[in-house]
């Protein structure tokens, strides 16, 4: 296996992979729940918003600059914004691949409740939070961690075009047709239709509460994969011909449409089952974490749905193997991620790949095995992803934006024109974003732990991050001439 | 239904679906384009 540069042999082998990437957990069991905590259509109205001012923006930006540099996150920023920021490039790769630690915990459970429901005994369960509580007590979670890491990184060992090309084009349209066949279920059940009426149904007062808006960003922010560095990986293996903003939209809103076909499954079954009181469930009760409502509320549900134990555990099946191919396809993305800023440092591919592999591994177990550290990493790495962002957006401000668009976005292969108001949104609306989702978010952790909001070694608090993130910026930092020389060294020679 | 659900049902589906479904078809004309004048 050489480091030979591939390219996606077509243009929709890329969407699907970039498809894989943005359709992930986030959708199916995220995206439902703050649709219920903040009133329905009152949320829906900015999600759609932010969609056109975050995600697409930035997706075009990721795709242009890997088209543009040929480079992984640490040597396309400072391609773009100059050898000084090279730091920036490092911080944006380690938070998606430290998100890649835990995330193939999340992978391993969605696969071990696979496992479950195949069996039928999820349906047998009298006792679902027993069943989850078990489950994560022993040792179980890291056999399946360690599953889901050596299904990633066997897809990533197959290359660009065997591995994620050939196996988005498998696993995306196959998650489409088992959340059609869902979401038939769902709403032919009786009251299916109260479910939606309820989805859809704004509180005009509170469509002005900026909490909703708040919220409607960071659904986008974390569920788009934009400005995370993978989608900017991916465009690396895009050919010269191919088109950046056109495809950037088709992702963006095959994202969004995926988010609310999870949302119309999940409140469809909601009413048909449980009624208006199921609502409650997602707003506080066991169903009112990502968790709770995955693992929790909708198996439960899934064995209260009309017919045989067998009809039950097909449908809780078909959700639990949707979860997981949306988990796989946007873990590989992350182990690329990883690798590509490896093979840039002058790895061998297939070195790079057990390196990640193993680290992948090993940094996941603290998560496997602890669901306190599970939630202090999705806090802390969750929340970065927008500093992330942000530096996506600094590298083209420093290029000169008006400069990127007509050169890169605009350049050879373009389908559509990218007008001026790509320049306001990348050089004022990204930043303002940014950093009012910040603020707003470390704000909020305050009031969550009013006395002990500083502590660095607490699961959700102010001073974890401030903590975690002041090491790893500080060693990039540190280290920035060596990790941006080491990295040039190599990607120039191969140019 | 009332005007102001059916309104979100409307303006949510027709953007994100309806956009959806648009791109897409515009990126399959504007690939059948390029192929056409590719050598």
């Amino acid at each position: 296996m050489s480091n030979r540069q591939e390219f996606f042999t077509s243009r929709w082998g890329m969407i699907l992979a970039v498809i894989g990437i943005a359709v992930g957990t986030g959708n199916i069991w995220r995206f439902p729940r703050i649709v219920a905590q903040n009133d329905g259509g009152s949320f829906l109205i900015p999600w759609v918003i932010f969609l056109f001012i975050w995600s697409i923006p930035l997706i075009i930006t990721e795709i242009a600059i890997g088209k543009k540099t040929r480079k992984g996150t640490i040597g396309a920023i400072s391609e773009i914004a100059g050898n000084r920021f090279g730091w920036m490039g490092a911080f944006v790769g380690f938070v998606a691949t430290a998100i890649m630690f835990y995330y193939a915990v999340v992978a391993g459970w969605c696969i071990r409740y696979l496992y479950t429901s195949f069996t039928g005994s999820i349906v047998t369960t009298a006792d679902h939070v027993a069943l989850w509580d078990s489950f994560t007590a022993g040792y179980q979670p890291l056999v399946f961690h360690a599953m889901a890491m050596l299904i990633g990184v066997y897809i990533i060992y197959l290359g660009v075009v065997n591995g994620i090309e050939r196996w988005n084009r498998i696993l995306v349209p196959a998650l489409l047709v088992m959340l059609l066949m869902l979401a038939v279920r769902a709403v032919t059940l009786d009251g299916a239709m109260e479910g939606i009426v309820y989805l859809f149904t704004p509180n005009l007062e509170r469509l002005f509460d900026y909490r909703i808006w708040l919220q409607a960003l960071t659904q986008n922010a974390w569920d788009t994969g934009a400005g995370w560095g993978l989608i900017l990986t991916y465009a690396i293996y895009l050919r010269k011909r191919e088109d950046i903003a056109l495809n950037a939209a088709v992702t963006g809103l095959s994202n969004n449409s995926v988010s609310l076909l999870a949302a119309i499954i999940v409140f469809a079954t909601i009413f048909g089952i449980a009624g208006a009181a199921g609502v409650e469930e997602l707003e506080i009760g066991t169903g009112s974490t990502n968790i709770g409502m995955a693992f929790i509320f909708l198996p439960q549900l899934f064995t209260q749905m009309p017919g045989s134990p067998i009809v039950q555990s097909f449908f809780s099946s078909i959700f639990f193997l949707s979860l997981s191919v949306a988990a796989i396809s946007s873990l590989i993305s992350m182990i690329e991620l990883a690798v590509r800023i490896f093979i840039d440092m002058g790895l061998q591919r297939r070195t790079a790949i057990a390196l990640v592999g193993s680290l992948g591994f090993l940094f996941g177990i603290p998560s496997a095995l602890s669901l306190t550290v599970f939630y202090n990493q999705d806090w802390v790495w969750g929340v970065a992803l927008m500093i992330s962002g942000g530096f996506i957006s600094f590298s083209v401000i420093k290029y000169g934006v008006d400069r990127f668009r007509r050169e890169i976005v605009n350049g050879e292969g373009s389908d559509v024109y990218i007008g001026k108001w790509y320049n306001f949104v990348i050089a004022l609306l990204i930043p303002l974003q940014v950093t009012v989702l910040i603020v707003w978010w470390l704000y909020s952790s305050t009031q969550w732990d009013p006395d002990g909001w500083w502590n660095p070694f607490g699961a959700e608090t102010l001073g974890t991050c401030l903590f975690q993130w002041g090491i790893i910026l500080a060693i990039f930092i540190a280290f920035n001439k060596a990790i941006v020389g080491r990295t040039l060294k190599h990607t120039t020679q191969k140019k | 239904m009332e005007s102001a659900t059916l309104f979100t049902m409307l303006f949510t589906l027709g953007i994100i679906w309806g956009g959806c479904a648009f791109v897409i078809i515009l990126a399959m004309r504007r690939e059948r384009s390029k192929k056409a004048h590719e050598p």
